[in-house]
C-alpha cells in the first residue's frame, strides 16, 4: 500500500484539509468492500479508481453504551467498551470506514488487480490527534510562536487521518503537506523538496519514507520552529519554538553520544535515513517515537546552568531513540507482542544508563523499577505481559481482577500500561540473566538486520513481515542464538501475571556450623505467584562472602547452608568482601557465637519479587557499611528504621560523611536518620541530627551559622546539601514539634543563600529549602475551631509565611526554571492550610490552575485543588475540577487531573460521602461514555476514577435500577427483529448497516456478555439503521442506497467477502500471505452469523434462569403498554 | 533659586497649616516668613486701596504669591543684566531695563509712587539675614606656596581634588560581610516585592487582614514556557562573569530568533543554522563547508505546469 497524504493547514481555525491516496494489492478475489479507520474526520468523498464510491463512518466507541440506558455499573461499560473498541480494531480487519467498491470494479478485483482508493477529507477544530497550540497574542502565526503536533495513546493516527491504523499493517508513505511560508512542517521519513505554492504564500513540503511503516508510526508537526542541524550528524536535524535555540544547542549537544552507544551495542546502524527531534509546547507525553523522528516536550530544554534536568532530558532521548530501533524500525505483530518492543526498548535503554550514568546508578534504578512493579501488582493485582484470548469466554479472562480488558491498548489504565512497560524492561533483563548479555545483543542484531533486509526489499511486500516482530519470533531467536531453553522463565513472567513475595529468616546452628535458612512464600494473596525453581542467597562469612544457589521447592521452606568460617574474633584479620576488597571491621557488636556478618536473598533481582528478611540490627548495620553493593546498602537503610539505636545512628551518620558512598544512597540516609532520631527523641543526645553534619560540610568554617556560597560544581554534594535540610525538617522534639534549632537553621540557609558565584542555577535548591520549611510543619493547636487570622498566627509560621510569600513573588519578577519555586510555594500554602495555621481556601490555587500558567505550576496547584477537595468536601471544587477534564485545552492537564483524583479521592466506594450523588454519577458516566471519545488514555482515566470512586457495580447513591430501561429494550428489539434476520429480505438497504453491527455484535458473543450488552448491541445496531436517516459524514448518502442494494442483489447466500489491505509500493506485485488471514477470518464470520441466532435462543432460555430478571422483565413487559407507569418511587428519571 | 525656594515653602504652608511652627526652627526659613508675612501685608494694603473690604485668605496668598515672584522675577532678571555687563551688582539702569523687558511702562512708576492715597506701612522687622552655612571642610586646606601671592584664593578643601581618606576600616570580617550582603538582599526583595504588590493586583492568604501576607496575583501568561525555561536576565548576568564565551552564543542566537522570520526563508536559514563556531568539528567542517541538510535547502518556485 502506498499512502500519500497531502494536507493545508490553516492555523487560526484550526483545521486541516487533506486527502488520502492508498494503493491496495487485493491478495484475494471477491474484495467488494474496505475496511479504514477513521474518527473525527470530515470525509468528503471517496473513489476507487476514479469511480465514486458509497461508504458508510459509524464510530462505535463515540458512545460506548447509548442514552436510553440508565446502567451504571462499570462491569457493563468495561464489555461494552471493549466490545466497541473490537468493534473497530484493525488488527481484526475492522474499521469505523467502511467503503464498498463499485462493483464496476468487482471484475479487476477478482483478477487482483490494483485498487486506488482515494479519500477526501477535512478536520476541523480536532478534539483528539492533532493538537494546536495557538497563543493568544498579537502578531502573524508565525511570530505567536502557533503550533501543531500528532499526538496520541497507541495507534491514533485514525484521529487525524483515514487509514489502517494498526502496527501490523506496513506500507511505504509519500507525504505531502502544504502549510503557511513560515511555517515547517516536520514529517517521517526524508524530505525530498520544498516547494512554494503559486501564490508563494505556501509551501509544500515533500516527504517519502521508503522504509514500510505502520500508520500509527506515521506523525507530523508544523510550526515556526528554529532549525539546528546536528553539528555532529549532518542527517539529523532539531527544531523547536522560537526563541529556545539557546536551549536546543545545549540540549541535543549530547545526543550523538546516544546515537553511537546504541548503534555500538546493536552492531547495527540507525535504520531510517534521517533523525528528527521536535520540541513541542503542550506536549501529550514527555517524549513520542515515530518513524524517523520523535516529539519531545519544550519543558525538557534547558540552559547549562541547570543541574536537575539534564540527566533527565538525557534520558528522555535515550528512551525515544530506543524506540526508534524497537518500536519504530521494528514494529509489533500484534497487541500481544508489544511487550518484546517495550521490553527490549526499555533494556538497552537500561543498558545505555549503566554506560552513562554508572553501575550505581543502574542497579538503583533497576531495584527503582522492581519495587514500583512490586508495589503495583501487589496494591492493584498482577500484570500481564503476553495474554492470551484463546476460548474468547469471559470466564477465560486471563485478568478478572482489573476493571478494565487488558485485549486490546486502548481500554488500558494508563497507570497499568506503564507498568507494563516498567514490567517488559525487567524481563528482559531476567532473559539477559539466564542467557548473557552477549546472546541478548546478538538476538537484538538478528531481528534488526532481517528487519532491514526486509524493508530494503522493495517489491516484496510479503518480506515485509519480517519488520514484525512477535513474542514466537522473539523466543524462536533467542533459542537459536543462544541455544537455551527459556520456556520456563517466559511462563512465569510472561505468560503469567503477579509477583513472588519472600519472607526469610534464619537460624545459626553452632554445632553443626550450618545456616539454617527459612524461606517462606506468600501466593494467595493478589498479584502474588508462586516461584518454584534456584534461587542465590549471599553470606557475608568472616572468611569471606560466598554465594549459595538454593533450590525452592513446592514443599522445602528450610534450607542448610554450610558455613565456612569457624567465628574467631580474636584474629585480627581483614575481612574479605564480594568484590576482592579486604576490610577492617569492628566485630565487637556481631554475635560472638556466629561467623555470619549478613545474609542476603536474591541479591541480583534475577526474580521479581519482595523480600523480606529478618536478620539482627547489626547486621543490617555491617550490610549497610560494608557491602558494596548500593541494593543491599538501600535495602539495610529500609530495615534499619525499624532499630532506632545509637548504633543505627551511627552506621546512618558514618554513610552520609562517606564521600565515596553512592550519593542516592547517602540521600536515603538522610531520610533514615530523621525517623530514627524521632523515635529516639527521648534519648537522643546532642544537636539535631545531621546539623553538626550538614555544618561541617557546607559551612564557613570560621562561622558555622553561616553556609557557604553556592558552588554546585560537586553534584553528589549538591544534591546531598539539597536533601539534608529537606530530611532534617521531618525531625520532631518531645511535643512532636519541628526542633526550633532546625527551623531557625532552614530560615538561616535562606536567608544567607549566596549564588551569585555560582556557575549553576539554585532554583532547585531553593525549591528543596521551601520543601524542607513545608516538611517543618505540624498542625496547628486550635482552640474550638476557631478561624484562622493573622493575629493568632503562631510566630513560626509567621517567618515561614514570610519566607514563602517573598519566595512567591520574587518568581514573579525573576521566574525560576521551571517556575520550581513557585511550586514548591503552592505546596508549602496547601500543607499551612492543611495544618490549620492560615484559612484553608482554594481561589489561590484556582488562579494558578489556570491555563497560561506554567504547566508545572498548574498541576502543583491542581494538586492542592484536589486535596482541598477531599479535605474539605466541596462538591463546587469537584464541579471546578471536572469541567477542567471536559474542557482544557491541554490534554495532559486533562490526564493529570484525573490521575491526581485516582490518587487522593474526593470518596471511595467503601466510604460514605455528601459528595456521592446520582448527578456526580451522571456526570462520569458520561464523561467516560462519549465525552473522552477523543482520548483513549482519558477514557481509560476517567474509568479509573469512576472505578475509585464507585466501583464495578452500581454505585450504592443511584436509586434502584427501575424498568424504564427494560422497556426501552424490549421496544428495541420489535424494531430489531428484522434486522437481525436480513436473508428473509424485510430491507434491502438495512443490509449493510447490519452486518457491521452484526460484526460487533459477533464480538461481544465471544466475549459472552450478560443480557444487558446484548441488548445494548442491538442498541448498536439499531444505531446503524439511523445511520441512513442522519449519516455523521455527509454528502454521498443520497447515492447510496441504489448502490448499496446491487451488492445484496448479487450475494444473497455468499459470505461477507473477504478483503485486504495488502501493501506494496506502486509497480510491486501483491503480497500474500495476509489474504489467508482475512479469508479465513470471514469465513468464520459467516458460521458465527448462523450461530447468532440461535444463541439469541439460548439467551433466553439461560435468561429464565435468573429469576430475579425474569421478574424484573416481566414487569415490564406488563407495563410496557403504559408509558404513564413511572409509579415507581425510587426512579425519579422515568420521567425524563 | 531663592525664588523657588520661597514659594515651594509657602505652597506647602499654605496646604497644610501645621508646618509653620516646624519652619520656625530654622533661621533661614524664619528670615522668609517675615519677609513674606510683610509682603501679605503689603497686599492687603492695595487691596484696601483698591477698595476691598475683605478677601479670602486663599485670594491673599495667591496674590502674594504672584507678588512675589513679580518681584523675584526683576530680582533675578536685573542680576543677569548686570552679570552680562560683567559687574557683580546691580544698577538702577539694570532694575529699568528689567522692567522695560517685563513690560512694565517704567515712565507711570513716578506718578504710581506719589500717588496721594497709598498707605504706608511698616517697615518689617528687623530680622537677621540667613548665615549661610559654612561649607563642609574636610582636611587641612593646603596653604599657599611660596610663589602664589596670598591674595589669590585659598585652595579648595583637598577631597576635591586628592583622595578623600576614609577614618572607618573597611569591613572585613566575613561573617558581618555575608550577614550584610545577606540582610539587604532581603530588605530589597522585600521592598521589590511590597512596592509590586502595591501597585497591582493581590492575592491574600487571609480573608480578615488582605494586606498581611500580599502575594502578587498570579496572571496567565500566553507564552508559558518562554520565561519558565529561558535563564533570567540575572542568572545570565552571572553566567556571564563566570564564563564569557556563553555570552556570544547568546547574542549569536538572538540574532538568529530575530531572524527566523523574516521574509527571505532562505536567508534566515542559513544564519540561524550555522552552528556556532567551536561546535563544528574543524576536520568536517574543512572538509564540506555546506552541510547538506534537506531543512537548509532552498525553497524551490513552483513549477509552471503542475504535476497533478
Amino acid at each position: 500500500m502506498n499512502k500519500k497524504k497531502d494536507k493545508g493547514f490553516e492555523s487560526p481555525r484550526k483545521s486541516v484539509i487533506g486527502y488520502v491516496e492508498l494503493t491496495i494489492f487485493p491478495t484475494v478475489v471477491n474484495l467488494n468492500r474496505i475496511k479504514l479507520n477513521s474518527k473525527q474526520c470530515r470525509i468528503y468523498r471517496v473513489r476507487v479508481n476514479e469511480l465514486e464510491a458509497p461508504f458508510i463512518y459509524n464510530d462505535p466507541t463515540l458512545e460506548v453504551c447509548h442514552n436510553e440506558s440508565k446502567q451504571r455499573n462499570l462491569n457493563y461499560f468495561s464489555s461494552a467498551y471493549t466490545a466497541a473498541v473490537s468493534a473497530v480494531d484493525p488488527d481484526a480487519g475492522n474499521g469505523e470506514l467502511v467503503i464498498k467498491v463499485p462493483s464496476e470494479l468487482w471484475k479487476q478485483g477478482d483478477d487482483l488487480k490494483v485498487l486506488k482508493v482515494y479519500i477526501e477529507f477535512s478536520l476541523d477544530q480536532p478534539k483528539g490527534g492533532l493538537h494546536f497550540v495557538v497563543p493568544d497574542v498579537e502578531g502573524s502565526m508565525a511570530e505567536r510562536g502557533a503550533h501543531v503536533f500528532s499526538f496520541g495513546y497507541q495507534n491514533s493516527t485514525r484521529f487525524w487521518f483515514p487509514c489502517v491504523d494498526s502496527y501490523s499493517e506496513l506500507c511505504t508513505w509519500k507525504l505531502e503537506f502544504t502549510v503557511d511560508a513560515s511555517m515547517v512542517a516536520v514529517s517521517c521519513g526524508d524530505l525530498v523538496e520544498t516547494i512554494y505554492t503559486h501564490d508563494m504564500r505556501k509551501k509544500t513540503f515533500h516527504y517519502v519514507l521508503p522504509i514500510p511503516t505502520a500508520a500509527p508510526n506515521i506523525s507530523l508537526s508544523v510550526g515556526p520552529f528554529e532549525i539546528l542541524v546536528d553539528p555532529y550528524m549532518h542527517e539529523v536535524t532539531h527544531f523547536c519554538l522560537p526563541q529556545l535555540l539557546p536551549l536546543l544547542k545545549h540540549s541535543m549537544s549530547y545526543l550523538h553520544e546516544i546515537f553511537e552507544f546504541y548503534e555500538e551495542i546493536l552492531t547495527c546502524r540507525y535504520p531510517y535515513a534521517c533523525f528528527k527531534t521536535v520540541f513541542v509546547d503542550e506536549a501529550y507525553v514527555q517524549v513520542s517515537s515515530y518513524a524517523s523522528m520523535s516529539i519531545f516536550s519544550t519543558n525538557l530544554l534547558h540552559s547549562p546552568m541547570i543541574i536537575d534536568q539534564t540527566p533527565q532530558t538525557r534520558r528522555c532521548l535515550a528512551q525515544a531513540l530506543a524506540q526508534q530501533f524497537f518500536g519504530c524500525f521494528i514494529s509489533r505483530m500484534s497487541w500481544g507482542d508489544e511487550w518484546v518492543l517495550k521490553g527490549i526498548s526499555g533494556y538497552i535503554y537500561g543498558l545505555y544508563l549503566k554506560k552513562t550514568f554508572g553501575v550505581n546508578e543502574y542497579r538503583h534504578w533497576i531495584k527503582e523499577e522492581l519495587d514500583r512493579i512490586v508495589e503495583y501488582e501487589l496494591k492493584m493485582g498482577g500484570v500481564l505481559l503476553h495474554p492470551t484470548f484463546s476460548g474468547g469466554k469471559e470466564k477465560d479472562n486471563p485478568t478478572p481482577h482489573l476493571h478494565f480488558s487488558i485485549k486490546h491498548p486502548h481500554t488500558l489504565s494508563w497507570e497499568y500500561f506503564k507498568m507494563f512497560q516498567c514490567k517488559a524492561h525487567l524481563v528482559m533483563r531476567l532473559i539477559e540473566n539466564r542467557i548473557s548479555m552477549e546472546f541478548m545483543l546478538q538476538v537484538f542484531n538478528k531481528l534488526l538486520s532481517l528487519a532491514s533486509t526486509a524493508s530494503s526489499q522493495k517489491y516484496q511486500s510479503h518480506m515485509w513481515s519480517q519488520m514484525l516482530l512477535s513474542t514466537h519470533a522473539f523466543l524462536k531467536s533467542i533459542s537459536n542464538v543462544s541455544g537455551k531453553d527459556i520456556g520456563p522463565l517466559i511462563k512465569q513472567w510472561v505468560d503469567q501475571s503477579g509477583v513472588v513475595k519472600f519472607f526469610g529468616s534464619f537460624a545459626f546452628n553452632r554445632k553443626r556450623n550450618v545456616l539454617e535458612l527459612e524461606i517462606r512464600q506468600d501466593y494467595t494473596s493478589s498479584g502474588t505467584q508462586k516461584y518454584v525453581g534456584p534461587i542465590k542467597v549471599t553470606v557475608q562469612e568472616l572468611d569471606g562472602s560466598f554465594n549459595h544457589t538454593l533450590q525452592i521447592e513446592e514443599n522445602s521452606l528450610k534450607h542448610d547452608i554450610p558455613c565456612h568460617s569457624k567465628s574467631r574474633r580474636n584474629k585480627k584479620k581483614k575481612i574479605p568482601l564480594m568484590n576482592g576488597e579486604e576490610v577492617d571491621m569492628d566485630l565487637s557488636a556481631m554475635d560472638a557465637d556466629s561467623p555470619l556478618l549478613w545474609i542476603r536473598i536474591d541479591p541480583d533481582m534475577s526474580i521479581l519479587r519482595k523480600v523480606e528478611f529478618e536478620q539482627a540490627d547489626f547486621m543490617w548495620q555491617y550490610q549497610l557499611r560494608y557491602e558494596r553493593d548500593v541494593v543491599a546498602q538501600e535495602e539495610a537503610i529500609t530495615a534499619l528504621e525499624k532499630f532506632p539505636t545509637p548504633a543505627s545512628r551511627l552506621a546512618l551518620t558514618d554513610i552520609l560523611e562517606q564521600e565515596q558512598c553512592f550519593y542516592k544512597v547517602r540521600m536515603q540516609a538522610c531520610f533514615c536518620l530523621a525517623k530514627i532520631a524521632n523515635a529516639m527523641v527521648s534519648t537522643w543526645q546532642g544537636p539535631p541530627a545531621m546539623k553538626s553534619l550538614y555544618t561541617r560540610m557546607f559551612c564557613c568554617k570560621s562561622c558555622p551559622n553561616i553556609v557557604r556560597t553556592n558552588n554546585f560544581i560537586n553534584f553528589q554534594s549538591y544534591f546531598l546539601q539539597k536533601t539534608m535540610p529537606v530530611a532534617m525538617a521531618l525531625l520532631r522534639d518531645v511535643q512532636n514539634l519541628c526542633p526550633k534549632d532546625v527551623l531557625n537553621f532552614i530560615l538561616d540557609l535562606i536567608k544567607y543563600n549566596d549564588n551569585r558565584k555560582n556557575k549553576f542555577s539554585d532554583n532547585y535548591y531553593r525549591a528543596d529549602l521551601i520543601k524542607a520549611l513545608t516538611n517543618s510543619l505540624t498542625p496547628a493547636i486550635s482552640i474550638n475551631n476557631e478561624v484562622r487570622t493573622v493575629d493568632n498566627l503562631n510566630p513560626d509560621v509567621r517567618l515561614i509565611l514570610e519566607e514563602i510569600t517573598r519566595f512567591l513573588n520574587m518568581e514573579k519578577l525573576l521566574p525560576s526554571f521551571r517556575n520550581t519555586i513557585t511550586v514548591s510555594c503552592l505546596r508549602a500554602i496547601r500543607q499551612l492550610q492543611k495544618n490549620g495555621h492560615i484559612p484553608s481556601d482554594p481561589s489561590l490555587f484556582r488562579a494558578y490552575a489556570e491555563y497560561g500558567q506554567f504547566v508545572d505550576v498548574r498541576v502543583s496547584a491542581l494538586e492542592a485543588l484536589v486535596d482541598y477537595t477531599r479535605v474539605e468536601k466541596s462538591s463546587t471544587d469537584l464541579q471546578w475540577l471536572l469541567d477542567m477534564v471536559q474542557s482544557d485545552p491541554i490534554h495532559y492537564v486533562r490526564h493529570k487531573v484525573l490521575g491526581m483524583l485516582c490518587k487522593n479521592p474526593p470518596f471511595t466506594k467503601t466510604a460514605d460521602s455528601g459528595l456521592c450523588n446520582e448527578a456526580l454519577v451522571d456526570q462520569l458516566w458520561k464523561l467516560m461514555n462519549s465525552g473522552t471519545a477523543h482520548d483513549w488514555r482519558l477514557r481509560c482515566d476517567a474509568v479509573n476514577l469512576y472505578y475509585t470512586l464507585f466501583g464495578l457495580t452500581r454505585p450504592s447513591c443511584l436509586p434502584l435500577p427501575e424498568l424504564g430501561l427494560v422497556l426501552n429494550l424490549k421496544e428495541k428489539k420489535a424494531v430489531l427483529n428484522p434486522t437481525i434476520k436480513p436473508e428473509l429480505g424485510v430491507s434491502v438497504v438495512m443490509d449493510t448497516p447490519a452486518s457491521i453491527g452484526i460484526h460487533g455484535f459477533n464480538t461481544m458473543e465471544e466475549e459472552d456478555i450478560d443480557m444487558e450488552t446484548v441488548h445494548d448491541s442491538q442498541a448498536f445496531i439499531h444505531h446503524h439503521l439511523n445511520l441512513l436517516d442522519r449519516p455523521s459524514t455527509p454528502g454521498r448518502e443520497r447515492k447510496e442506497p441504489p448502490l448499496v442494494e446491487q451488492p445484496l442483489l448479487s450475494m444473497p447466500a455468499t459470505p461477507l467477502p473477504p478483503f485486504s489491505k495488502e501493501t506494496a509500493s506502486l509497480s510491486s506485485k501483491h503480497g500474500g500471505d495476509h489474504g489467508h488471514h482475512h479469508h479465513h477470518h470471514h469465513h468464520e464470520h459467516k458460521k458465527k452469523k448462523k450461530k447468532h441466532k440461535h444463541k439469541h435462543k439460548h439467551k433466553h432460555k439461560h435468561e429464565s434462569k435468573d429469576k430475579e430478571k425474569d421478574r424484573d422483565r416481566d414487569n415490564s413487559y406488563a407495563y410496557s403498554n403504559s408509558p404513564a407507569s413511572g409509579r415507581s418511587l425510587r426512579s425519579p428519571s422515568l420521567s425524563d | 533659586m531663592q525664588m523657588g525656594d520661597s514659594s515651594a515653602a509657602s505652597g506647602t504652608s499654605l496646604n497644610s497649616g501645621g508646618r509653620g511652627a516646624k519652619a520656625a526652627s530654622s533661621p533661614a526659613e524664619n528670615y522668609q516668613l517675615a519677609r513674606r508675612r510683610t509682603l501679605q501685608v503689603v497686599v492687603s494694603a492695595l487691596l484696601t486701596e483698591s477698595g476691598f473690604e475683605s478677601a479670602e485668605k486663599a485670594a491673599v496668598e495667591t496674590l502674594t504669591e504672584m507678588m512675589q515672584s513679580y518681584i523675584t522675577e526683576i530680582g533675578r532678571c536685573a542680576k543677569t543684566y548686570c552679570e552680562h555687563t560683567a559687574r557683580s551688582v546691580p544698577t538702577l539702569s539694570d532694575a529699568v531695563v528689567t522692567l522695560i523687558e517685563m513690560g512694565f511702562n517704567v515712565d507711570t512708576l513716578p506718578v504710581y509712587a506719589k500717588r496721594s492715597q497709598r498707605m504706608v506701612i511698616t517697615a518689617p522687622p528687623v530680622t537677621n539675614a540667613p548665615v549661610t552655612p559654612k561649607s563642609l571642610s574636610a582636611g587641612q586646606k593646603r596653604t599657599h606656596p611660596s610663589h602664589i601671592p596670598s591674595h589669590y584664593p585659598e585652595f579648595p578643601d583637598p577631597h576635591t581634588y586628592i583622595k578623600t581618606p576614609t577614618f572607618r576600616e573597611p569591613v572585613s570580617d566575613y561573617q558581618v560581610v555575608r550577614e550584610k550582603a545577606a540582610t539587604q538582599r532581603r530588605d530589597v526583595e522585600r521592598a521589590l516585592t511590597r512596592f509590586m504588590a502595591k501597585t497591582g493586583e493581590t492575592q491574600s492568604l487571609f480573608k480578615d487582614d488582605v494586606s498581611a501576607f500580599p502575594l502578587i496575583a498570579a496572571r496567565p501568561s500566553v507564552i508559558p514556557y518562554l520565561s519558565a525555561l529561558l535563564p533570567s536576565e540575572l542568572e545570565l548576568q552571572s553566567l556571564e562573569e563566570t564564563d564569557s564565551s556563553e555570552q556570544d552564543e547568546q547574542t549569536d542566537s538572538e540574532n538568529a530568533a530575530g531572524n527566523a522570520n523574516a521574509d527571505d526563508p532562505s536567508a534566515d536559514k542559513e544564519n540561524s543554522v550555522l552552528p556556532p563556531g567551536g561546535v563544528v568539528p574543524s576536520a568536517k567542517a574543512s572538509e564540506d563547508n555546506v552541510i547538506d541538510n534537506p531543512y537548509l535547502r532552498p525553497v524551490k518556485k513552483p513549477k509552471v505546469r503542475r504535476k497533478k
